[in-house]
């Protein structure tokens, strides 16, 4: 049974439209990333999976019950990150756990979770004197409460030093091997990329790609991309490169130093042995894999005309 | 990667299935509140206040009034001077602790943290107005208990049953207006417009209300639109005395006001004369007999009327929004 179904939601706000026939699963005990620009709709998602916003049109079901009629019982075992939320300033880090606790019904000990996010100091402090990243971690050791059976952690990492966003996905992970289902939204790749087992893409309100980090990865790179730096620019050594058969594309990158970049699937030998035949001469060259960073552009931006 | 729009598409609207409603969840809830808003310096400030001016109130009373304790009517000077004050003051503390209830949250966003737990949203707004209510009944307690030792302490003692009568029914109205202001506060996500909404109902029932009463007899007695009134007649020292009231609908309209039903209930619980002396003179412009609506049960249920209604409004429509 997957622990997330959202199948053909749309949701509208008045004109503006934030989902638009929207459909994934997310599988029972995956860590699924959820990516996409700001705006692109996933905390308009994630308000629907806990029924905070209701959707236009289209079903979801969070572990195998409907969102909506279902809710207490979906959030008694989800625990939630959420975004754009405020902590209640004049309430301890103790007491907005011993509300958590008393409000999922279990009896978790606020000291032992506060020490997994790393917060155990500050346990007696009012949250009003907390900065952004110390209520990350207190709404983290929230979401903790009751070992739940799902996680959904929006933009978790918001406020985060480094250390701190590590720390996190370190607890994504053991929450994982717990058996627990982690729903992950960001819109920075790299944080998805380390502990995510499928990634869904979001552009404007629709899914755009859902795949494994190395199946995205290998979707977007149609070969990899040589750099050659070379003595001088030839029209008819460029023109001799690009009839390799396999070479798809070949831009002049830079004037000075002349440089091309040349898309290739196959040997890249073929290209430098086709450059030199042409009397020019082979200065440097590199080869790079294309970055998740580009996988992750090419698909939230739109197609550019190269 | 999209399945069919059409198949298993079940297109419900914006409408929700109605929450349901949990006494622990209900009692989780109005515990946070209660920690939360029992912190708050405003509302201190405001309580700190309306004690002040009880127990100067009250203090000035008895330590003046020394003919008034020979008489042994202390307690009913005492009682219908603080039902005075609390009258006007009680509205306003309730309104100033329960404006932000909901629409504060939804707005800094502190409610996804509530609603993120296993509470209905039906849960959520029972919670706050438990938890507001029990945070004024405390600060009245209080302003009551300290009062209460400032006249003792001048006095050397008054009449207990008719003070607690009065707090029991300050209680109350304090309640019906938690009601309001929480409900108010639950239908928009914006503090300003909740905020112009809790003046709104200040305006109405401190001016408006007030008001109305003249408003009806001056209508009445230029015979405007359907307004007119009404002949009594009643002995007044063994003669025939013909006296104009308005009819019994105006007197129902006037009446509806929570502060003047916490006035009526007043005589139920406590035995003050000039409270009782104020019903009397009512009753001689009907003949002697009240119409049940200006009877003291029916002001009760007025007072009842203002705590259930209008979270019922509200537990009806927040189920339906989106936050």
């Amino acid at each position: 049974m997957p622990a997330i179904t959202v199948d053909g939601l749309t949701k509208s706000y008045g004109e503006t439209l934030a989902l638009e026939d929207l459909s994934f699963q997310v599988e029972d005990g995956e860590v699924f990333g959820f990516l996409g620009p700001n705006g692109a709709g996933k905390s308009t998602t994630i308000n629907v999976l806990l029924d905070f916003v209701r959707p236009t049109a289209g079903r979801v079901e969070v572990l195998g019950l409907d969102a909506q009629t279902h809710s207490r019982e979906i959030r008694s075992r989800t625990g939630v990150l959420p975004e754009g939320y405020r902590t209640y300033d004049r309430l301890t880090a103790r007491q907005h756990l011993e509300f958590a606790i008393d409000s999922k019904g279990v009896d978790d000990d606020p000291e032992r979770l506060l020490e997994r996010v790393d917060l155990a100091d500050a346990i007696d402090k009012k949250a009003g004197g907390y900065s952004k990243g110390m209520a990350q971690r207190l709404m983290l050791a929230m979401a903790l409460v009751g070992e739940p059976d799902l996680l959904i952690l929006d933009e978790p990492s918001t406020g985060l030093d480094p250390n701190g966003a590590r720390e996190m996905r370190e607890i994504v992970r053991e929450e994982s091997e717990r058996g627990a289902t982690v729903f992950f939204s960001s819109h920075i790749m790299e944080q998805v990329e380390a502990v995510c087992d499928r990634v869904g893409i979001l552009r404007d309100g629709e899914m755009v790609a859902v795949d494994s980090v190395a199946g995205l990865r290998e979707s977007v790179s149609d070969g990899t991309v040589l750099r050659v730096t070379v003595d001088r620019l030839d029209e008819d050594a460029i023109g001799s490169v690009r009839s390799l058969p396999d070479v798809s594309e070949v831009l002049v990158e830079e004037e000075t130093p002349p440089t091309l970049a040349i898309r290739v699937e196959g040997s890249k030998t073929d290209v430098l042995a086709a450059l030199e035949d042409q009397g020019l001469e082979v200065r440097d060259f590199s080869t790079s894999e294309a970055s998740l960073e580009d996988v992750f552009q090419s698909y939230t931006t739109e197609v550019d005309a190269r | 990667m999209n399945t069919e729009t059409e198949a298993g598409t079940t297109d419900r609207g914006t409408t929700a299935p109605s929450s349901s409603i949990n006494p622990e969840s209900v009692r989780t809830v109005a515990k946070k509140d209660f920690q939360d808003s029992v912190r708050s310096w405003l509302f201190w400030g405001l309580s700190v206040f309306f004690f002040t001016l009880l127990v100067a109130t009250t203090g000035a009373v008895s330590y003046f009034g020394e003919d008034l304790a020979a008489q042994g009517a202390t307690t009913d000077v005492l009682v219908g001077f603080v039902s005075e004050i609390t009258r006007l003051v009680i509205p306003l503390i309730a309104l100033v602790l329960g404006w932000k209830a909901i629409a504060g949250e939804r707005e800094s966003g502190s409610i996804k943290i509530l609603l993120s737990l296993p509470h209905s949203r039906k849960d959520v707004l029972l919670g706050k107005l438990l938890g507001r209510s029990a945070v004024l009944s405390l600060s009245l307690t209080l302003g009551f208990v300290l009062a209460a030792a400032v006249v003792a302490a001048l006095l050397g003692g008054f009449d207990v049953v008719d003070y607690v009568g009065l707090l029991a029914v300050s209680i109350v109205y304090g309640i019906a207006y938690t009601s309001i202001a929480v409900s108010l506060s639950s239908l928009t996500r914006s503090t300003t417009i909740a905020g112009a909404a809790m003046f709104g109902v200040f305006v109405l029932f401190y001016v408006v209300w007030n008001t109305l009463s003249d408003m009806f007899m001056l209508l009445a007695e230029r015979d405007v639109l359907f307004f007119d009134t009404v002949t009594a007649t009643t002995e007044f020292d063994g003669e025939e005395v013909a006296i104009e009231r308005l009819p019994e609908w105006a007197y129902f309209i006037v009446n509806l006001d929570p502060g003047e039903a916490y006035g009526r209930v007043l005589t139920l619980v406590t035995d003050v004369d000039t409270i009782e002396l104020q019903a009397e003179l009512d009753a001689e412009l009907f003949g002697g007999e009240l119409p049940f609506f200006l009877q003291d049960w029916f002001a009760l249920l007025i007072l009842v009327f203002w705590v259930v209604v209008p979270i019922a409004v509200a537990l009806y429509r927040f189920d339906r929004v989106d936050l």
